[in-house]
């Protein structure tokens, strides 16, 4: 006999053997875990058969268990396919887990300092097992995140089920949008590169517009943690990012489901009669029980989208990374990412202050009340011309505007320095230099010059031989090498140019592409000449320089002195020259973006 | 299936509103005055709270955190009238020589979002947002409210007379140069904790 006050395990093999005692064991823990499901439920529920006993068995793990309390026992089949949610509510939660998860896990090798959280990154991008693609997955996971959250909020206007009675759902919706477009946002200062810095630098200084000034000072002050971004800046907005933003993403993210169940999937605009709102009502042939088909199906999702996701971070995509944070030195063509591309935009037309503070404020004020202004009853689209209108023409001012914020509008830079941008700008917004992603053993030690290309392949040798005597008569070849040993200390003695080898064609590329960007810039680079000049460096490092050297031309009166200089015959004047230059590893793997 | 017109959901809208204007309010009585006034005092509790958490969070400065008094000698300053300004990249300035013959010294942070406008020939352009200024950091386009701002620079000459930037009150950036007229440079010494802002160019 036992001494417990109750039957032990081996009084129950005793009584009805081990087989049997082993499995009532297992029946019963199933059951408590599963919070009301023995093993012969879940079978019955696998095997598609109706519950076998009363009450039903795969209601009671929503009624009595913690983990499925807020999901709703069955579903409307109207609102289970891909019409009308598209699943991007669903998509949003699995991101906010998703992004939580891979977020946890880059935390193990990052410290917020900007003494060291470059190199976190670097030892993360090429020590860590993994670490790039646990990177490149947070990263692609926060733009997919803001991406699907702003079409949910569409898909959502679409079919009007903003409307009574999920007026609040809607707005506690628009508070998730913020909270993951400030979520992405602060994320970006975190490595600390010259990205990071420039574009956390100009959104704190948005705060420091905010009216009136004694709220925008201090708002920046706040965010910066000093006059400049620097170890007090990164640390707060990386308490943001990891603590205060999720904390209240949780929270909505709970508010705004709990809403969503009280008042039910709202069904496709013409499944219901105007003005009514039968979610809540689900007849008894249409419903799809969570146990088993809406469970199965979710976890299957959970499935193909992860792997999606690993698909495209293993051949596609790689989160970019820019230079060492540097104070001094505002990187040509910063822009603000995709998704604030419009505020960019908007920033251009003036005080900013109206453009960066109160038109932002005033369009997220307008989507929070927007329940509450669209009061019609009518979901059909043919009784919402206007807010459909007002919608598209929102969504056609973001287009607009969007294209605004882009460097090519409106920010003159010299042409030279344009140019040479393209080949060299370290990876940003899935764009870089063309230079980057030329494989290593396509970059041979030598000296290229674009007159290859316009030449055209035949007379590519002669067009060569032809520069380099050119250089040799002017003795502008001299003048170029002294400027690249003395301004740009490279270590050359000589500087001879010659085709680029058969078995270079990506370094063909690129110099086909500065000689159509030189054409391109004809007007201010008048005669110019591209040149790559491409050195070993160190074992495994090599030294790419890219020079233009041109005729100067005023660009007010450019046609014009073409023009006389090509009647008098007279177009020697003094050249200037421009070189930049960038380094090559071995083991750099840069690479580009498809269709980038 | 049956069509519900919006216009049959208008008599029972009109009869809430005639509701909401019959109910009666009483006067509150001795407890709920209290609670009011409980509320009242946990409210301001609580924004005492925040206005504490509030100072608790902005940061402190030491004194001379946001800037001292850079010292050059005359090599630093551009030759002739007119020349590209010399940058110094650790105090954020560049040393202008003005057309007019005067020394002047630019804050290099773009008036408009704070990024580092770049000397491109014959004007400083920002990366960022495109806006423009002369070599004296006059506005010419872009969506920056002002010209740049300008440090108050103290220079002396080597007839012994020191003079320093006053604050003109002006747009253009001339109007705040040191002239000059003839006398030969020997310190400058650009003060960055003292900025001078110029009217906007509306």
């Amino acid at each position: 006999m036992t001494v417990l006050p109750f039957p032990s395990f081996l009084d129950d093999v005793k009584e009805k053997g081990l087989k049997r005692a082993v499995f009532e064991g297992v029946n019963e823990v199933t059951e408590r875990v599963t919070a009301g499901m023995n093993l012969q439920d879940i079978r019955e529920a696998l095997r598609g058969e109706a519950p076998s006993r009363k009450p039903n068995p795969r209601l009671t793990p929503h009624a009595d268990g913690f983990w499925l309390h807020m999901r709703p026992s069955y579903f409307n089949r109207e609102v289970t396919g891909l019409y009308p949610t598209f699943r991007l509510g669903w998509l949003s939660t699995y991101f906010v887990f998703f992004e939580t998860i891979t977020g946890m896990f880059l935390m193990i090798y990052y410290t917020p300092s900007p003494e060291v959280a470059y190199e976190n990154m670097l030892n993360i991008l090429s020590n860590v097992p993994l670490g790039q693609f646990v990177r490149d997955l947070h990263r692609l996971g926060a733009e997919a995140m803001v991406l699907i959250v702003t079409l949910h909020m569409l898909r959502t206007f679409l079919t009007a089920s903003y409307k009574r009675p999920r007026g609040f759902t809607w707005a506690t919706g628009v508070v998730l949008l913020l909270a993951t477009l400030f979520l992405s946002f602060s994320g970006y200062l975190l490595p600390w590169d010259q990205l990071a810095l420039w574009a956390v630098t100009i959104g704190a200084s948005m705060a420091e517009a905010v009216p009136p000034e004694i709220v925008g000072t201090n708002v920046n002050l706040l965010l910066r943690g000093g006059p400049e971004i620097g170890a007090n800046g990164l640390l707060r907005f990386y308490l943001l990012h990891v603590l205060a933003v999720p904390a209240l993403l949780f929270v909505f993210t709970g508010v705004h489901y709990y809403k969503v169940i009280i008042h039910g999937h709202s069904l496709p605009p013409k499944a219901e009669n105007i003005g009514e709102d039968t979610a809540k009502r689900v007849p008894l042939d249409k419903r799809v029980y969570f146990i088993p088909d809406i469970l199965t199906s979710e976890i299957m999702w959970i499935g193909v989208t992860t792997f999606i996701l690993v698909v495209l971070c293993t051949w596609f995509y790689h989160a970019p990374l820019e230079a060492h944070a540097d104070p001094q030195v505002t990187p040509l063509g910063t822009t603000a990412p995709w998704y604030f591309l419009w505020i960019q935009g908007a920033l251009k037309l003036g005080d900013k202050t109206f453009w960066g503070v109160i038109f932002p404020g005033l369009v997220f004020t307008f989507l929070i009340f927007l329940p509450y202004i669209d009061t019609g009853v009518s979901r059909r689209f043919a009784h919402r011309r206007f807010m459909l209108t007002l919608g598209f023409l929102l969504m056609s001012a973001t287009v607009v505007l969007s294209y605004m914020g882009l460097p090519e509008f409106g920010v003159a830079t010299a042409a030279e320095q344009a140019v040479l941008h393209e080949l060299t700008m370290s990876p940003a917004h899935n764009h870089m230099g063309k230079l980057l992603p030329v494989p290593y053993e396509q970059l041979p030690v030598g000296a290229y010059t674009t007159r290859q290309i316009e030449a055209g392949p035949e007379e590519a040798a002669a067009a060569v031989a032809a520069f380099n005597e050119e250089l040799e008569a002017t003795g502008l070849g001299a003048t170029l090498l002294q400027e690249l040993q003395q301004t740009h200390k490279l270590d050359i003695a000589s500087l001879r140019f010659s085709t680029v080898p058969a078995d270079a064609p990506e370094l063909y590329k690129v110099l086909e592409f500065f000689e159509h960007e030189l054409d391109a810039h004809e007007a201010e680079l008048r005669n110019a000449v591209g040149m790559l000049v491409i050195t070993q460096n160190q074992p495994n490092l090599k030294r790419i320089d890219a020079l233009i050297m041109w005729n100067p031309v005023e660009e007010e009166t450019a046609d014009e002195t073409l023009q006389n200089a090509a009647q008098t015959g007279e177009a020697e004047q003094p050249f200037r020259i421009f070189a930049q230059h960038i380094f090559i590893h071995a083991d750099s793997n840069y690479f580009a973006a498809p269709g980038a | 299936m049956s069509t519900v017109t919006a216009a049959e959901g208008q008599p029972r809208a009109a009869a809430r509103r005639g509701a909401a204007a019959e109910v009666q309010v009483s006067t509150p009585s001795r407890r709920e005055f209290l609670y009011y006034i409980w509320g009242a005092s946990m409210a301001l509790l609580l924004g005492q709270a925040t206005a504490g958490l509030i100072w608790f969070a902005l940061p402190r400065f030491k004194e001379g955190t946001f800037g001292g008094i850079f010292t050059f000698s005359p090599e630093s300053f551009p030759a002739t009238p007119g020349s590209a300004p010399v940058s110094q990249p650790e105090g954020r300035f560049h040393i202008v020589h003005t057309e007019d013959d005067g020394v002047l010294t630019l804050y290099g942070v773009c008036t408009h979002l704070g990024c580092l406008p770049k000397w491109e020939n014959d004007r400083f352009a920002c990366p960022c947002h495109g806006s423009q200024f002369t070599l004296e950091g006059n506005y010419i386009t872009g969506p920056a409210p002002r010209g740049l701002d300008l440090f108050r620079t103290i220079v002396t000459f080597d007839d012994g007379t020191v003079e320093e930037t006053v604050a003109a009150d002006s747009r253009d950036g001339k109007d705040y140069a040191i002239k000059l007229n003839g006398r030969q440079i020997v310190k400058i010494e650009v003060d960055t904790g003292a900025r001078i802002r110029r009217p906007g160019h509306a």
